[in-house]
């Protein structure tokens, strides 16, 4: 059983491209001191085990796959998932991070992740720097005023009445009398990329649970990901109004670099070859 | 060949099938892994003071090597076929023995307070390796603490390891680091930024959450007689009944068998 404060704010990562998603959610850990307060045993999680991921030094705290963290200073709730869910089982995977952050009186909910820069298929407008995407449930095509005002552009692959889009929001939904048709892995065409993806079945769940749930996104290749995880936490912080100056309250604060990303790319060359 | 230049770097940590919704779950559920114990009635759960878990090659050398074990049961998990396993149990068999070690502080001849060995001799999947972990760490087993042996799995190691210098470092539960120092393995930390996965993290995660004193103990290379030598070494520190003099006796062939070893595995189930 986890015990934990009611904080209305509910960061997590979903699993995608270049890890962006939890080296964000890592990057908001380290910044905001947050204090791990438990763990989620979920069946459908593969397991793995690490070192404190955080520091200032490794002190030997076993990290495991799904593990829940709060920050009294921000009044937030952050999850951190470290391995992927066993194939084919997103969805009830889903379902109990839904029942999870609804059961915890969580209000809104914000997972962070990315998309294959080589998905995209339209030009790309970079005059203004990296874009980040959202999709909101706000409003029923994705819209949301507020990520509009913050200059987040709308993900405009999502589409509501969408074979796969469909069957996800039925499947939440325990009131759905529809019965529809598993979406096979070999009938899926290139727009079904983005309903195929962890975030959309997060977001699908904790839509249908009631509580509002904001997607940000950003496209990105596999590489050097640490820019793209600054960007979906700075785009995390300004959604919320909780920028780093806020991160521990009066005594002010920035982003903190974890512990565990100066191991990130592998040990250095071994210089005795030169 | 490929052109390193022009092909897409591989993932960092996922295939496509991870992330995909519609990936397709398997057929049917398979049915549970179980533990079938020598005596028909067994006194379940056994509780042992001491649980120690082989899953790297020396540490199952060790394990076989060592005398006067009783076998007292064998998980099975009903997807690994055991055609080629033989009668008396061998380290070329694909199986999960468990054994108690005569303790010289149990006057009392069951299981309860005894030192139970698990030798994992099977590539457990691992998505099933949650509920192998369940059986063996509290529910047909409540172990007062756990060791698991298990080698450092290059793929996820963030590190530089070489062939020629062996290494070892551990992960511990919350438990066991309130321990007293001196009943903990004084051995160095396995370094943040890199990750285990696999069997010894389920069973790893398992005694964190059931608040189990628990050690994973990781050793690289993955077969070599130095790494057999310490970690016998080890074993002896933490239970001094255990005769690992016959370990030594037979590490000269080690070496020349761990190929053998590693081939067996892999091509056993053409021969059978």
């Amino acid at each position: 059983m986890l015990h934990f404060d009611s904080f209305p704010l509910f960061f997590r990562p979903a699993l995608s491209i270049g890890n962006v998603g939890q080296l964000a959610v890592d990057l908001l850990v380290s910044s905001t001191g947050a204090d791990r307060v438990g763990y989620l045993d979920d069946p459908y999680l593969l397991p793995c085990v690490g070192n404190d991921a955080y520091g200032p030094l490794p002190c030997g705290e076993i990290a495991l796959p799904l593990e829940v963290y709060e920050s009294p200073s921000t009044a937030t709730t952050l999850a951190q998932q470290r391995s992927p869910v066993a194939k084919g089982m997103m969805i009830k995977f889903a379902e109990n991070i839904a029942d999870f952050a609804a059961s915890g009186g969580k209000k809104h909910v914000i997972v962070l992740s990315s998309l294959d820069f080589q998905r995209l298929h339209h030009n790309l407008d970079m005059s203004r720097g990296p874009q980040v995407y959202y999709l909101s449930n706000a409003e029923a095509n994705g819209r949301d005023e507020h990520c509009e005002m913050l200059g987040f552009g709308r993900l405009n692959e999502y589409d509501s009445e969408g074979r796969c889009w469909k069957y996800l929001s039925s499947v939440f939904d325990e009131n759905c009398k529809e019965e529809l048709t598993f979406p096979s892995e070999d009938e899926l065409e290139d727009i079904d990329y983005y309903p195929s993806l962890p975030f959309a079945a997060l977001f699908s769940a904790f839509k249908a649970r009631g509580l509002k749930v904001t997607c940000l996104l950003c496209y990105c290749s596999e590489g050097d990901n640490i820019p793209d995880a600054f960007l979906l936490a700075e785009a995390a912080s300004k959604l919320t109004g909780l920028t780093p100056d806020k991160f521990h309250g009066e005594e002010g604060g920035k982003w903190q670099i974890p512990y565990s990303w100066k191991s990130m790319y592998g040990a250095p060359p071994d210089m005795s070859m030169f | 060949m490929e052109d390193v230049l022009t092909e897409n770097p591989p993932p960092s940590r996922f295939f496509q099938e991870d992330l995909n919704n519609f990936a397709s779950p398997p057929p049917e559920p398979l049915p549970s892994p179980f533990i079938v114990f020598s005596n028909p009635k067994p006194e379940l759960p056994l509780k042992p003071s001491l649980l120690i878990i082989a899953l790297s090659s020396p540490s199952l050398h060790i394990f076989h090597s060592l005398p006067s074990k009783t076998l007292i049961g064998t998980l099975i998990i009903p997807e690994l076929p055991f055609s080629g396993n033989t009668v008396e149990p061998s380290l070329q068999d694909k199986s999960c023995n468990i054994y108690s070690v005569s303790d010289n502080n149990n006057n009392n001849n069951n299981n309860n307070n005894a030192v139970l060995l698990v030798s994992v001799q099977l590539p457990v999947p691992p998505e099933r390796s949650n509920l192998v972990s369940r059986l063996l760490v509290g529910q047909d087993i409540v172990p007062a603490r756990v060791i698991i042996l298990d080698s450092i799995q290059s793929r996820n190691f963030r590190g530089r390891l070489s062939p020629d210098e062996a290494l070892a470092a551990k992960l511990e539960t919350s438990s066991e680091k309130k321990a007293a120092a001196t009943s903990r393995l004084s051995l160095d930390y396995f370094p943040s930024g890199s990750v285990i996965d696999g069997l010894s993290a389920s069973l790893l995660s398992r005694c964190q959450l059931k608040n189990i004193r628990g050690t994973l103990v990781v050793s690289w290379p993955e077969f070599d007689p130095s790494v057999v030598r310490f970690l016998g070494a080890l074993l002896k520190s933490i239970v001094p009944s255990l005769d690992i003099k016959s370990v030594d006796k037979d590490l000269e062939k080690y070496s020349s068998r761990t190929g053998l070893k590693r081939d067996a595995w892999l091509d056993s189930d053409l021969y059978t």
